[in-house]
């Protein structure tokens, strides 16, 4: 066993209180933030394929392991697809860092080839209203069940704290940019009222973060962002453009129209607001090329060089021209 | 002043050298950096082409919306501290402003990203 199958393997017999022996160890994805291992564990005479999230302990996290465990399985209770959590561990001397353990889901996660599954099986529809009645059932979860640690936008109004997150990103720009003053004047002059109801938001749902398979949607990734907040924003984010890999004319995730996954939204009982939806994807449009923005501006500054953070920089009039098709006039 | 070839001529030859022969000869993520790298090559040479006509044209675009005193980065600024102010627009100005937003970004991605203004949907 290596070094990281070892440290599973130990974890593992402590919390099931029996021997563990890890194999077929394999890194899914080498992201900067995670490392997602895919592996075997052995015991009592039968195989569990499970899958590993490990946080390099240094590194910056939005939601730490254990409340993102916790976020996911009460998730899963409300009926939303996700891997189920076995446990998870703050403690970073098993692997080297924390990590939570969840069954592994086998099936397409690569947005082009979940792209390719959905054109060769037709069943881009189901899919995305499979992802409307996902998100449907986050959203009719009581927030009180919600972990501790999400953070709660401050007076409960997350369409105030939206607007002020994208002043300060925009204020904060090297180069001052019209699109994003005229997009910010729009947000501000078709504001909405803040939301009735919070309720636990993913914030990343979108092709990218999906498990899919021949018989459709088997499960939502990638848990770490989630907070209280707008449900329609988190109903905006898998339309934007950049996640439909340039198949535009499908606005959700380049799989289907938005149909099908409004009536999987409302089928499941969600309450779908047009104009709100319009103004949180013109808003997280405009807010993810501040994030671009950013990356180019670390660059610079030397925070983080990399040519690839340099290259976001260039891909700002990309967002600008993706949020002026959601304000005109 | 330089010989030939010209400073598009010589990024067309970076980026092909790093698309046809580097891309190939390097593996995991120095190879997306590669590809980076010959992309924001590509966007270079077509700045030095393109970049100073766009920038003539932008400047001539924002005249009705700030006046035409000083260069176009102090007009940019104007325009950008006008519409975050609380000043009133009037529909018809908004309307003739994101008009000429839009042909500025359509010569901004014709640099950084041709084809993207193709899609005009939602």
């Amino acid at each position: 066993m290596s070094t990281t199958e070892e440290g599973l393997a130990r974890w593992l017999g402590e919390h099931f209180g029996e021997p563990v022996t890890v194999d077929g160890l394999r890194e899914s994805s080498a992201g900067a933030r995670r490392r997602n291992c895919l592996f075997d564990a052995h015991l009592g005479g039968r195989t569990m394929p499970l899958a590993a999230t490990i946080i390099p302990t240094a590194d910056i996290q939005i939601l730490d392991p254990a409340s993102e465990g916790e976020v996911r399985t009460v998730a899963e209770d409300g009926g939303v697809p996700v891997p189920h959590v076995h446990g998870s561990t703050l403690d970073g001397s098993y692997v080297g860092g924390p990590f939570f353990i969840s069954d592994r889901i086998e099936g397409e996660t690569i947005p082009r080839r979940v792209l390719r599954q959905a054109a060769a099986l037709g069943h881009g529809d189901q899919v995305v209203g499979q992802i409307g009645t996902a998100l449907a059932r986050l959203h009719a979860i009581d927030p009180a069940k919600a972990p501790a640690a999400l953070v709660v936008p401050p007076d409960n109004a997350p369409v105030a704290a939206a607007l002020a997150g994208l002043e300060l990103a925009i204020d904060g720009l090297l180069k001052p940019e019209p699109a994003f003053a005229y997009g910010l004047r729009w947000l501000r002059e078709h504001r909405p009222t803040e939301p009735e109801q919070l309720t636990i938001i993913h914030t990343d749902v979108r092709n990218g973060n999906i498990i899919v398979g021949p018989d459709g949607l088997r499960a939502i990734l990638d848990w770490e962002g989630s907070r209280l907040g707008d449900p329609m924003e988190d109903v905006a984010w898998p339309q934007t453009r950049m996640w439909r890999f340039g198949e535009d004319a499908n606005i959700l995730g380049g799989l289907a129209g938005v149909e099908p996954y409004r009536a999987g939204y409302e089928g499941a009982g969600g309450i779908w607001d047009a104009p709100r939806i319009q103004w949180w994807r013109a808003l997280t449009t405009l807010r993810w090329g501040t994030g671009l923005a950013g990356q180019s501006a670390a660059h610079l500054d030397g925070r983080f060089r990399s040519i690839i953070m340099a290259g976001s920089g260039r891909r700002v009039s990309e967002l600008a021209w993706d949020a002026l098709l959601l304000m005109r006039p | 002043m330089q010989f030939r070839p010209d400073a598009n001529e010589l990024l067309a030859d970076i980026a092909s050298l790093l698309e046809d022969k580097v891309i190939d000869a390097v593996s995991g993520p120095l190879q997306h950096q590669v590809r980076v790298a010959a992309n924001l090559a590509r966007i270079v040479e077509r700045e030095v082409r393109l970049g100073e006509a766009a920038a003539t044209a932008e400047q001539a675009r924002l005249v009705p919306f700030v006046g035409a005193d000083g260069d176009l980065a102090t007009m940019r600024r104007r325009l950008c501290d006008r519409l975050l102010s609380d000043a009133p627009i009037d529909d018809g100005e908004l309307a003739a402003l994101y008009d000429a937003l839009q042909a500025t970004l359509r010569d901004d991605l014709a640099i950084s990203k041709p084809g993207y203004d193709a899609w005009t949907g939602a």
